[in-house]
């Protein structure tokens, strides 16, 4: 009989297995003094600690530290010792201590201290079960786990060669485990309410990370179709891994380069890592959100510094901060706008903080001076060469006039820097479609409005020919000219992008496997009819139709 | 007994990493150190040798601590633990946010 429940997606994939179920200490007599005990979780939680850190899994290895700390910790001891003097045994003794610790934690109201409660559960929990000589089950098969939440303490100890899949009762698609989960690339489903009791009787279980289905028990029908799943991923990764090394290019060879677009300093190493031979968006918000004051200087060129690391002889394209309007920044100053998307956005803060701008552009060409890799500045929302020049001003202002070896380039993503995109490529080293907003703006459709979503397509032929234009005027004066929106990474934007002429497509790395699919299942003269095709047709959907049919029987889906 | 007053600027405050490299270091001390986190609770100090105890101060970026020690090796303690708070705790100073 198959029962089905359902949870929220944390982590995709599928997962069909045995049930291995985690289930907090309950009650059992004490075997073990305190002091033993305590000793002992400690130790265990050093040596876990220690072997995460060996497997490269730092950030993990730094919780299982504080919770060693945590277990000799005096206050937790001393709140212990009190309900033993009160008449508690050693276990509910230290369940009880834990409780009070995690509570004093939680009253904090701090995000970041409510997750340091649950460590500090997860220690008291595991001195509990030393108490009463108890150990959590080992993973020693092919399993899923399932709890209502696994603590810290406890994913450690399970072997990721048998761990294919995690759910759990409770959690977030941002809980631990599940971060865990999409790091292993095992699929999960947390939030499932009656998962312990339902798992109770179950041989086997399936999840499916996509859709948040967790099947117990599947009947033949319903396993064949999780093991189908099952295989068309595993052939997709396969397939993906496979090209890692290949170039992105049509079947007769067309070069287009391979671009990374990417939202924190250490995510470039995981692009080179997938292949990419460059990045063609470094989103710099990151650094600007979250926080009172702006970020200094030098923070800045650290971070910018770890981004050009790994590229060393490869160009990386680092965005000027691109908030203002909807996005607001408390250290801005900015009057509240009726349309921030038509408001004081980007580089048109130049005009109130022009200080900011000039202090980040010092810190990328701080940071291009110190590393091997080409740092390229790219300014977004310029609209002229009024635009262009107050660019040029800032990176004078912060010292980058004489040097040549420093790029600079704009998004071209209003249509007004479209429409006069052979004026700018007289004055700017490179262009990158932001195909996002280009669209938004063309079309005036706003990106954010859930019931407009359909009318949001870049192959739409106006904003098709608006990108031919901007691709004819750059090579025209021969400056590259990349596309670094939604569109590079979408198997049909890129083949119309291919035969429009694009030098380069830039895009979320997950997308890298079915992009060079596409491109490699057609000629350059078969991407360039698509493309002329696209431009005369009179809709998005058509464009698209004409691009997916010339895809057709040779390309599969997306990634994920 | 010395003391030093002085402010938190990595990222994270005394929360998680940062938090236990304080403890860990303080705990090589003989001397015994508290601490107060001035702009929270100026009342409330806590044992620097207990993780719990400082993570319960609730140190943000931003916040002023006090550190006092009591002992052989008083002065050395406040001088290692100021150099460790100035020096960013093991963080990049004014870096990522919350990471």
């Amino acid at each position: 009989m198959t029962a089905a429940l359902r949870g929220v997606p944390a982590a995709p994939g599928v997962a069909l297995a045995e049930p291995w179920v985690y289930r907090p200490a309950t009650g059992g007599d004490d075997r073990v003094g305190l002091d033993e005990a305590v000793a002992t979780a400690a130790a265990q939680l050093t040596a876990l600690g220690e072997r995460l850190r060996a497997a490269g899994r730092e950030d993990e290895a730094g919780i299982l530290d504080a919770q060693a700390l945590m277990a000799e910790d005096p206050e937790l001891l001393s709140a212990a010792g009190r309900a033993m003097e009160g008449g508690s045994g050693a276990s509910a003794a230290i369940l009880a201590a834990g409780e009070e610790q995690a509570a004093l934690l939680e009253g904090l109201e701090d995000e970041v201290l409510s997750a340091r409660a649950a460590d500090v559960r997860d220690v008291a929990e595991r001195i509990a079960r030393v108490v009463r000589g108890q150990a959590i089950p080992a993973l020693e098969r092919r399993s899923v786990a399932v709890a209502v939440d696994l603590p810290p303490s406890v994913t450690a100890e399970l072997d990721p060669r048998f761990l294919v899949g995690i759910a759990l009762e409770a959690g977030s698609p941002t809980a631990h485990a599940a971060i865990l989960a999409r790091a292993l690339g095992i699929p999960a489903v947390v939030g499932v309410p009656g998962l312990l009791d339902a798992v109770e009787q179950a041989a086997t279980i399936g999840v499916d990370g996509g859709s948040g289905e967790i099947l117990l028990d599947p009947d033949s029908a319903a396993t064949e179709r999780l093991e189908t799943a099952m295989a068309a991923r595993r052939d997709l990764e396969a397939a993906d891994a496979a090209l890692r090394d290949a170039e992105l290019a049509t079947s007769d060879g067309h070069r287009v380069m391979l671009g990374a677009n990417i939202g924190r300093p250490e995510e470039a190493k995981d692009a080179a890592e997938a292949g990419a031979e460059g990045i063609g968006l470094f989103r710099t918000e990151f650094m600007f959100m979250g926080r009172t004051t702006a970020p200094s200087v030098e923070a800045q060129a650290a971070a910018y510094a770890r981004a050009l690391a790994p590229f060393a002889g490869r160009p990386v394209v680092i965005r000027t901060l691109d908030v203002g309007g909807d996005k607001q920044l408390p250290y801005l100053r900015q009057p509240p706008e009726d349309n921030p998307f038509l408001g004081v956005r980007a580089i048109r803060l130049a005009t109130g903080n022009r200080p900011l701008l000039v202090g980040q552009l010092r810190a990328i060409l701080t940071a291009a001076a110190g590393s091997d890799a080409e740092a390229w500045i790219m300014a977004p929302m310029v609209a002229d060469m009024a635009d262009v020049e107050l660019v040029r001003g800032l990176v004078e202002e912060a010292g980058g006039s004489g040097d040549a070896t420093v790029k600079v380039g704009i998004m071209v993503e209003l249509p007004a820097a479209a429409v006069v995109a052979d004026q700018l490529a007289e004055a700017v080293d490179f262009f990158s479609i932001g195909t996002n907003d280009l669209t938004q703006y063309l079309l005036a459709v706003d990106r954010t409005n859930p019931a407009l979503a359909e009318r949001q397509d870049p192959m739409h032929p106006a904003v098709l020919r608006s990108i031919r234009s901007v691709i004819e005027a750059g090579h025209e004066r021969g400056i590259p000219v990349a596309v670094c929106g939604e569109m590079a990474g979408d198997p049909a934007g890129a083949v119309v992008l291919t035969g429009l002429g694009i030098d380069e497509l830039s895009m979320d790395p997950r997308s890298f496997g079915g992009v060079k699919r596409a491109l490699a299942s057609l000629s350059l003269a078969d991407t360039r009819r698509v493309a002329e095709r696209a431009l005369a047709a009179h809709s998005a959907s058509e464009a698209r139709e004409i691009a997916t049919s010339a895809m057709a029987g040779t390309v599969g889906s997306t990634h994920g | 007994m010395p003391d030093v007053t002085l402010p938190v600027r990595n990222p994270s405050g005394l929360h998680a990493r940062p938090a236990a490299l304080f403890v860990k270091t303080a705990a090589g001390f003989s001397a015994d150190v508290r601490v107060t986190n001035l702009t929270r609770n100026p009342d409330k100090s806590t044992a620097a040798r207990s993780l719990l105890g400082v993570l319960a101060l609730g140190v943000s970026a931003g916040h002023e601590i006090r550190i006092s020690a009591e002992g052989d090796d008083a002065d050395a303690a406040i001088a290692t633990l100021t150099e460790l708070v100035e020096s960013g705790l093991g963080e990049e100073l004014e870096a990522e946010p919350g990471t």
